[in-house]
């Protein structure tokens, strides 16, 4: 297997957090740079690629998004099995949505380990005034379970490049690292590498933030 | 697909001789392929002994393998089922060894191979048969080596899992990834596999999975080792149960009575249960990523945003609670085993796989917690002695539906029908009021201002007549005044005159050529213009009638003008005269002119 600058990355990143905090929000912005609902032309927002160049490596985001409701919190491990990445976002007016961020975290520590790269997102920073979790809790917090901490704003479009291409920096490391372990994840990354040459130069040229 | 292949195959046979359809013995009835071209009684003489053999054969074997095959743990589905099964799994294995060699894509492998397997065989599925053919011909685009090694690899594969089908699936789920994994290795690093790009690679890699899966469907979907089947009936029977589940309860919004909707949310359940007529996972997850495209379409039109997975998630469950696909739990174990892992790690495909896997995980768990109901509404529920508010208009057999529909148009097409008769009412009542309203006001008027229509006469003498006329509303200007007093008193009289006279004629202006002929005796009243200054009335009609010329009558109501005239003709006039003619013209013209209006 070629382990030279050409390799590609393929990432599934997993969604995790409360309803209503703007997971949607954060990934449409993402991918497609709305934020109105109106000017969206993809018909489904709860799976998006996207492809990116992080210090010319090639990564493909595979992000998949998760119902968010209590009653499917037990469905939980069957969408975050074999994922690279997650992204928990909490809503910074919102206390207890980063109890629930907690409790993903430790959930996700359990089942897949350190192998997974955490970003802690403090979502809805347009609405600073009525902030109810402190900064320095949430940062604390994020540091002692290894995980980076991010603040961000759909609305605004702030801080969101900036997480998902630390938490690609993130994932290439560990996958660097682990890179030989596990027989079977060759053959899903030769098989899911076929991309686009065109958009990949497109990519290139655009810089990360495409 | 196949039904296309199928039908096109028989079209391009349609025109057979009849001899190709008689039996092969000559006997002189019709053959059937089924019997080998024999017809059924040649057929059971020249096949069944070999049969029987075969089938004591069978047996003995059976009983051979049983022992070890029976493990404790191990489902216990009915016995007779077990033995049908594997009588079917052990033919199967005798039988597709030797298609396989038949179907080798390449010549010289075939021709390699095929002399050990001259022995007739059951035929493969009609999916295996277009499958390998298709898989044949992609190879037979590629360069020769590596197209022969693939169909090396390929057939080594089917051959050695179709001796191994008796081990537990975990095992064979094992080798069907190691097989791909290992194809893929090999492409990679074979030198026969240079040059070869990704996207061939890939291919290649699809198509082995596709053309495998295919000819081995039947030994590793719900596997006899496995209790999958068990699970498959505890699911549709949990399922079964939850019929009474609304939308509303999993916090759905859709409209579903929206007929277009409707429509969609039927396709997305035919959708999620063809899943289980495609035996190639890739198909699989084809009919699963169509049903999730569906809803999404669905709550799009619903919503008018894009779905998120909160929303996407209720629907699918709701869809699965609808269609109660048959052996889902089957196919998603099927799924789980032997799909290439690359397609259920990332991609769309593997994304709607996962939802469906939560979906089917929900139900399993379903609660009067997760429906957000109390507990003993959910028992009632469940045990039928109740249906939840809004239950019975939602997931309604077609005809149901359809007689919904249509009591709507009627209560409908009823509501109009009333607001027509109504409308129609109160325009007759109208129509009433209007004619009523309308003979009133014409008698109202005819009350104020009665017509007489006096009866028309025949002319006598214009000329006379017309002076006449012009006579009775323009005082005379030839009417000497020799002294104020009378002349004053005459021209009061006039406007009396016209004063009694008007309200009898219709049109003012025609009254002077009427007048005189109706009354013959002229009113005595009226001062004759001509009359030489000091005559009293009676004396004045007769007089002067005959000095008037007819260009005078017909100006004399524009007053100046015909003054001008009649000044010309008489000479006589004193200034005295003028004025006072003044006076009385216009007295009279006043008159006329306030009678008018009720005369209209």
């Amino acid at each position: 297997m070629a382990e030279a600058g050409g390799r590609k990355y393929n990432f599934k990143v997993v969604l995790l957090g409360e309803g209503c905090v703007g997971k949607t929000s954060l990934v449409l912005r993402y991918v497609e740079n709305k934020f109105n609902d109106k000017h969206i032309t993809t018909l489904q927002a709860s799976f998006l690629n996207k492809k990116l160049n992080v210090g010319g490596k090639r990564v493909n985001l595979a992000i998949w998004d998760t119902a968010g409701q209590e009653r499917f919190h037990a469905l939980g491990p069957i969408y975050y099995r074999d994922s690279n990445g997650a992204i928990l976002v909490y809503d910074i007016t919102d206390e207890d949505s980063f109890q629930k961020v907690k409790n993903w975290v430790r959930e996700l520590r359990r089942m897949l380990g350190q192998d997974v790269t955490l970003c802690i997102v403090g979502n809805k920073t347009d609405l600073e005034k009525d902030r109810h979790v402190p900064v320095q809790e949430a940062e604390a917090y994020a540091a002692s379970v290894n995980a980076k901490h991010f603040h961000s704003s759909a609305k605004l479009n702030r801080g969101i490049e900036e997480l998902f291409l630390d938490l690609s920096k993130g994932m290439i490391e560990k996958s660097d690292g682990t890179m030989g372990r596990g027989g079977r994840t060759g053959s899903n990354r030769r098989n899911v590498v076929v991309v686009d040459d065109d958009q990949q130069q497109q990519a290139k040229t655009g810089g990360c933030c495409g | 697909m196949t039904a296309n292949v199928a039908t096109a195959g028989k079209k391009n046979k349609f025109h057979i001789e009849e001899n190709d359809l008689l039996c092969k013995n000559g006997c002189g009835f019709y053959g059937n392929p089924a019997w080998q071209n024999f017809c059924s009684k040649c057929y059971r003489e020249v096949y069944q002994p070999a049969r029987q053999a075969q089938l004591q054969h069978d047996a003995l074997q059976e009983a051979k393998k049983l022992e070890p095959a029976d493990k404790p743990g191990d489902s216990k589905p009915s016995f007779s089922k077990f033995e049908v099964k594997k009588t079917q799994q052990a033919n199967k294995r005798a039988n597709t060894v030797k298609s396989i060699f038949r179907k080798t894509p390449t010549k010289d492998s075939a021709s390699s191979s095929s002399p050990s397997a001259p022995k007739e065989s059951r035929r493969s599925s009609l999916e295996s048969q277009k499958v390998g053919g298709e898989f044949a011909e992609f190879l037979k685009t590629l360069r020769k080596p590596p197209a022969l090694e693939v169909s090396k690899v390929v057939r080594a594969f089917v051959e050695r899992i179709q001796h191994n089908v008796d081990i537990p699936v975990d095992e064979l789920s094992e080798m069907v990834q190691d097989f791909y994994q290992n194809l893929g290795d090999k492409m990679a690093t074979q030198t026969v596999f240079k040059g070869l790009s990704q996207e061939v690679q890939d291919k290649i890699l699809d198509y082995a999975e596709r053309y495998v899966l295919t000819r081995l469907y039947r030994c590793l979907f719900c596997p006899m080792t496995t209790a999958d089947e068990e699970k498959d009936l505890a699911v549709q029977n949990r399922i079964r149960g939850l019929h009474w589940i609304t939308a509303q309860q999993l916090d759905l919004v859709i409209n579903d009575t929206d007929p277009v909707i409707r429509q969609e949310l039927d396709t997305a359940i035919t959708d999620i249960i063809e899943m289980d007529s495609k035996r190639a996972t890739q198909d699989k997850l084809a009919c699963i990523v169509n049903c999730s495209k569906r809803i999404f379409h669905i709550l799009k039109e619903s919503k008018g945003a894009p779905a998120s997975a909160d929303e996407f998630l209720p629907a699918l469950i709701f869809v699965v609670l609808k269609a109660n696909p048959p052996l889902l739990q089957s196919n998603i174990q099927y799924i789980t085993r032997f799909a290439n892992p690359s397609r259920l790690m990332s991609g769309e495909a593997g994304y709607y796989f996962t939802n469906l896997c939560c979906a089917v995980a929900f139900i399993e768990n379903i609660n009067a917690e997760s429906l957000s109901l109390s507990v003993a509404e959910y028992d009632r529920y469940m045990s039928g002695e109740a249906t939840p508010p809004g239950s019975s208009g939602e997931h309604i057999c077609e005809g149901l539906r359809l007689m919904q529909h249509n009591l709507n148009s009627l209560t409908d097409l009823k509501q109009r029908q009333e607001r027509v008769m109504a409308e129609a009412l109160q325009l007759q009542q109208d129509m009433k009021d209007f004619s009523q309203n309308f003979n009133k006001e014409i008698a109202d008027v005819l009350q104020r201002t009665p017509l007489t229509i006096r009866p028309r006469k025949v002319k006598v003498d214009l000329d006379a007549e017309v002076s006449d006329s012009c006579e009775a509303n323009l005082p005379s200007p030839l009417q000497p005044l020799p002294c104020g007093g009378v002349a004053t008193g005459t021209a009061v009289s006039v406007a009396m005159n016209a004063d009694t006279t008007a309200p009898n004629v219709v049109d003012p202006s025609s009254a002077p050529l009427r007048d005189p002929e109706g009354s013959s005796p002229l009113p005595p009243t009226l001062p004759s213009p001509l009359k030489p200054q000091p005559f009293t009335a009676e004396s004045s009609p007769v007089i002067t009638v005959s000095d008037a010329s007819p260009t005078h009558i017909d100006v004399d109501i524009m007053g100046e003008q015909g003054m001008a005239a009649e000044r010309g003709e008489e000479k006589m006039d004193t200034v005295e005269q003028r004025s006072a003619e003044k006076e009385g013209h216009g007295e009279n013209q006043e008159s006329v002119m306030q009678d008018a209006p009720s005369g209209l």
